[in-house]
């Protein structure tokens, strides 16, 4: 007998950062039922906390920056992978998006001037990149975002919950099955559209800027679904994180264009691999050059390379007050030392194939922010994570409301629902097991780390494959100790199952793209192809399938 | 080296521990020691690790502070005591209602 509740919603959004937020907000206004989830707590639980800038168009741009001068250089900076219906939406429609969301409370930082500060970011031609609450724009986007919820009537929200899995009826999703953590129930939330908005997937490396949620869901819900994911091999390290001390590894150093990278030979590197940039390079050249250094043995012994702000230390302390102090608490003085520094996971630039309109190949699936893939191919601009994510969570709620209104939603075979139930109880009675859910987490980590990271070749992502399956197979044999409520063994059992799927995706699209290009860099395929092809990847009879295809309109 | 922790878990239950523990440690990276180490049950929040999100505060030696960035030290007492933030429900162990 089926003992999990059913929920009912018009719009269900998984995920609350800025894509998921967004999307509430507009499907809400167009008088619609929305239900908002989330893992965490709602609004404070996903990448979009830490974001600093925001990149986009308003009455605020330079005199000679429009639509097309950014298109230009968002294609430009996909390496050929962008999809262009998805960048032309983005530069199309982001200053009514910004202007949406200032109409609803965020307050843009001002220059000396009074006026709105607009400032460079490596990658754009013109300056476009603005902040809001002193560079701690994100927050400001959430803040304004969540005071929107709260007023309005329309949204509910629901913490602590974490989906296990999308539902299908008649080849169309109908809702998720989902489980609160504080009263250790599951539910089935049936709902007319589905939103999912679940962020990265930074957890699926050993070390990451992303916070602890962003252990990649979204990716394998889709694929669960049916959903097809594109171009996942593009991961984007952020180039200058904090290897040491291990309380704040993966924190990353914004500064590093006023400082001087050191080998442990106390090379100056950059003067070989970038003499005009030095260390102001893209983020791609920037990770490869020190991601090599590390490789080749010129790290420290913490695997990673100095840092040395000093000669600019005023600088980085006006500019960048909370990184100085952050890094002073924790014992590194940039003032009178260096800082041990290296890549660390940011942002997947794969994801869940969208179309413009931010639907999934599935009906009743509609995929925003950093879970979709397409919009930033091989690499993504700076900044531009945020507005993807205002811009496409807009689209997202409207067409999802648009949906409900019309939807007739199949109803779900209640076996289905008892299966998953049957399974997820057996699992919580797994206390004789060998591997405890967060050492399945660090072994999926510590592979990715080694064979998927900034520098791959052939044999190391063959390797992977073979261990994540051997992974794949722990899971039978896992340990839960803990299944009273709010149990994060639990959580993180359940998360290690979606990172084992996504792991696979990631691996497998790094293996089946035989060249570099943009994020993806194959030691033994140095040289980017002439030909233009998308890894895509599928899940069907519990079998993950890759395969590649020409880029439509592609060279 | 060894550190002497003392949880509230309830309004009639203080359970402590003994974490190693170095001097670089966080008290989120003490609890996580204790998560993994000692008892699976304890509950805590925690997200960005970057002193920006506020989810992992809690009362740390009676004050409240982000766990994420204060150092773990021993308070008068010699032990590192954590309670929950006293306003608002409190969910399980230190962790709070959103
Ligand atoms: C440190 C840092 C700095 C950055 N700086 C910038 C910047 O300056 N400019 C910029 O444009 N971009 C920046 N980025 C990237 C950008 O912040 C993110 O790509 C973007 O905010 C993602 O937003 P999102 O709404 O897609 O997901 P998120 O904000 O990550 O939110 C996803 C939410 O989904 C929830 N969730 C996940 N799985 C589940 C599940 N199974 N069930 C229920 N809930 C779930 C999570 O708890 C989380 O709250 C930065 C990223 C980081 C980590
Ligand atoms: S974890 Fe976000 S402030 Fe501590």
């Amino acid at each position: 007998m089926l003992q999990l509740k059913t929920i009912d919603t018009d719009v269900l959004v998984i995920g609350s950062g800025a894509a998921g937020l967004s999307a509430a907000a507009y499907a809400a206004q167009q008088q619609k039922n929305v239900l908002v989830l989330d893992k965490g707590a709602v609004g404070r639980s996903g990448s979009s906390v830490g974001a600093v800038q925001i990149a986009g168009l308003g009455d605020w741009s330079h005199e000679d920056d429009g639509i097309d001068s950014y298109l230009n250089d968002i294609n430009e900076s996909g390496r050929g992978l962008s999809d262009p219906e998805l960048t032309q939406t983005l530069a199309e429609e982001i200053d009514v998006s910004l202007n949406h969301l200032i109409e609803w409370g965020l307050k843009l930082d001002k220059n000396e001037n009074k006026e709105v500060a607009v400032s460079h970011t490596s990658g754009h031609s013109l300056p476009r990149s603005i902040s809001a609450k002193k560079g701690k724009t994100g927050l400001g986007i959430l803040h304004a975002l969540r005071r929107k919820a709260t007023k309005d009537e329309n949204i509910h929200t629901w913490s602590d919950v974490i989906t296990l899995e999308l539902v299908k009826s008649s080849e169309r999703v109908v809702g998720a099955i989902v489980f609160d953590l504080t009263d250790n129930h599951l539910y089935f939330i049936q709902s007319k559209a589905t939103i999912l908005a679940t962020g990265g997937a930074g957890q699926l490396y050993p070390t990451t800027s992303n916070p602890v949620q962003s252990t990649s869901d979204g990716f394998s819900l889709g694929l669960g679904a049916g959903a097809t994911l594109v171009d996942m091999e593009q991961v984007q390290f952020y180039p200058v994180s904090m290897v040491a001390p291990h309380s704040i590894a993966g924190f990353c150093i914004s500064f590093y264009h006023y400082s001087k990278l050191y080998n442990n030979l106390g090379e100056r590197f950059m003067e070989k691999y970038a003499p005009n940039t030095l260390e102001d390079a893209t983020r791609d050249k920037l990770s490869i050059a020190i991601a090599t250094e590390i490789a080749e043995g010129r790290g420290t012994e913490n695997g990673g390379l100095l840092l040395d702000a000093q000669e600019e230390i005023e600088q980085v302390k006006k500019e960048f007050p909370h990184e100085h102090k952050l890094c002073r608490d924790r014992g590194v003085d940039l003032n009178t030392g260096r800082a041990e520094i290296g890549p660390a996971a940011h942002f997947m630039m794969g994801g869940v194939k969208i179309n413009k309109e931010a639907e999934s190949e599935v009906p009743g699936l509609f995929v925003a922010g950093e879970t979709s893939g397409g919009l930033h191919g091989g690499n993504r601009l700076g900044n531009n994570a945020l507005s993807e994510c205002i811009v496409f969570g807009a689209r997202a709620g409207l067409n999802g409301a648009k949906l409900a209104e019309e939807a007739d939603v199949p109803q779900v075979d209640p076996s289905v629902l008892e299966k998953t139930e049957a399974q997820f109880k057996q699992i919580l009675s797994s206390a004789e097991g060998e591997y405890r859910p967060y050492e399945l987490k660090e072994r999926i980590q510590s592979i990715l780390g080694v064979h998927a990271g900034v520098l791959r070749n052939n044999d190391g992502l063959l390797k992977a494959q073979n261990k994540l399956e051997e992974v794949q197979k722990q899971f039978n044999q896992v340990k839960i100790t803990n299944t009273a409520y709010y149990s994060r063994e639990v959580l993180d059992y359940i998360e290690a199952g979606h990172m084992i799927r996504t792991a696979q995706a990631i691996v497998g699209s790094a293996a089946a793209r035989k060249e570099s290009r943009g994020a993806h860099y194959n030691t033994d395929y140095p040289e980017q192809e002439s030909s233009l092809q998308h890894t895509l990847v599928n899940f069907s009879d519990n079998q993950i399938n890759i395969r590649t295809a020409p880029v439509k309109g592609g060279l | 080296m060894k550190l002497h922790v003392k949880i509230q878990r309830t309004d009639d239950q203080t359970d402590q521990f003994e974490v190693d523990y170095g001097p670089d440690m966080t008290v989120l990276n003490v609890l996580e020691e204790i998560y993994r180490h000692h008892d699976s049950s304890i509950a805590y929040r925690y997200s960005c690790r970057t002193g920006l999100c506020t989810t992992c505060m809690m009362l740390i030696n009676g004050k409240p502070d982000l766990s994420c960035q204060k150092t773990a030290e021993p308070g008068e007492d010699g032990y590192l005591t954590l309670s929950p933030l006293p306003k608002g429900k409190t969910i399980k162990d230190l962790v709070k209602e959103y």
